[in-house]
């Protein structure tokens, strides 16, 4: 007896559930084992029944389905997990991978598509729309060489800087920094403007910005430790 | 690969266009007259040579997405170059 992929099924729809479950319950390979409406539920059930493949509505309430992807993924190892989402929306396919989700398809796809897709992320596959992979690579692609080019931007600032920045992102005023760094609140700003001139900025907010959209925080956190 | 292949940037050659349908992809070059099919990988491809992105880059884009090994990327990226170049349809930046 061949070996059957247990499923669990999580949208928000019980009419979608419902249609979905008895297309997947046909086939003698393929069992749902549980459901789940929202995404706490479907984070608790894939914990109690540790499915083999777990198939999420990224728009799920409670929890969203990308959420709910990066908390599965992080506890259940083996648990192969398949983001359902919009039709072209790259930004959510990178999230969804991103997360931990091992495919990516939209809710457009036939009912016939989504068995398969059960069956190619079972073997450990991963699956892309078709037409996506591409766009989704440029975006991979220009994250890197922005992530590049921002740590270039940081390679140029001072140890002391560098602090200044990281003080700067969490919100911190001249006072605060020269507070936290004991220096006169006159050496802060001038650390500050310094900061702003080697970063190519105008403006604390806009460093701030710098930081956070480029995820160096943890690189600033990390060298003044 | 060498450092120096990996850091060439291979560009579509003009007037060649890709027609994607819901059934195949395929590049049409109106020059020769010539359609060649592609899978969605090799869709991918062509998509990213644009004469800004390196062979590395799209090597260490695709393994970022499919978790599979560098080398077994690398040798289908090449092979997946060469045979455009092989058709006429792609040149390269230095």
């Amino acid at each position: 007896m061949t070996e059957r992929i247990r499923v669990l099924l999580a949208d928000e729809q019980s009419l979608f559930r419902e249609a979905v479950r008895a297309v997947l319950q046909s086939e003698a390979d393929l069992d749902v084992i549980a459901e789940a409406r929202d995404g706490v539920q479907a984070v608790a059930e894939a914990k109690r029944v540790q499915p083999d493949v777990a198939v999420l509505d990224a728009n799920l309430p409670n929890c969203d389905g990308i959420r709910a992807t990066k908390l599965i993924t992080e506890s259940l190892e083996s648990c192969r997990v398949l983001v359902l989402g919009v039709d072209g929306d790259i930004r959510q396919m990178v999230e969804a991978l991103e997360a931990g989700a091992r495919g990516f398809l939209t809710k457009e796809i036939p009912l016939a598509e989504l068995i398969e897709a059960a069956r190619s992320l079972f073997r450990g596959e991963t699956l892309i729309p078709p037409g996506m992979l591409g766009p989704l690579l440029a975006h991979l692609i220009n994250r890197h060489r922005e992530e590049e080019e921002a740590r270039r931007r940081v390679s140029r600032l001072t140890k002391r800087e560098r602090e200044v920045l990281a003080l700067l992102a969490s919100g911190g005023d001249n006072d605060t920094i020269a507070q936290r760094l004991v220096i006169s609140p006159e050496t802060a700003r001038t650390h500050v403007q310094n900061v702003l001139g080697k970063l190519g900025v105008h403006s604390r907010l806009e460093a701030a910005a710098f930081v956070l959209q480029t995820g160096m925080m943890a690189d600033l956190v990390e060298a003044n430790a | 690969m060498t450092s120096e292949v990996r850091q060439r940037r291979p560009v579509r050659r003009e007037g060649v266009w890709l027609r994607a349908t819901a059934e195949e992809n395929a590049v049409f070059d109106p020059a020769t007259g010539g359609l060649h099919l592609l899978n969605e990988t090799a869709r991918a491809i062509w998509e990213l040579c644009d004469g800004a992105t390196t062979t590395a880059e799209m090597v260490e884009a695709i393994c970022s997405v499919t978790g599979l090994p560098r080398d077994v990327v690398t040798e289908d990226v090449e092979r997946t170059l060469t045979e455009f170049e092989r058709l006429g349809i792609l040149r390269w930046e230095e």
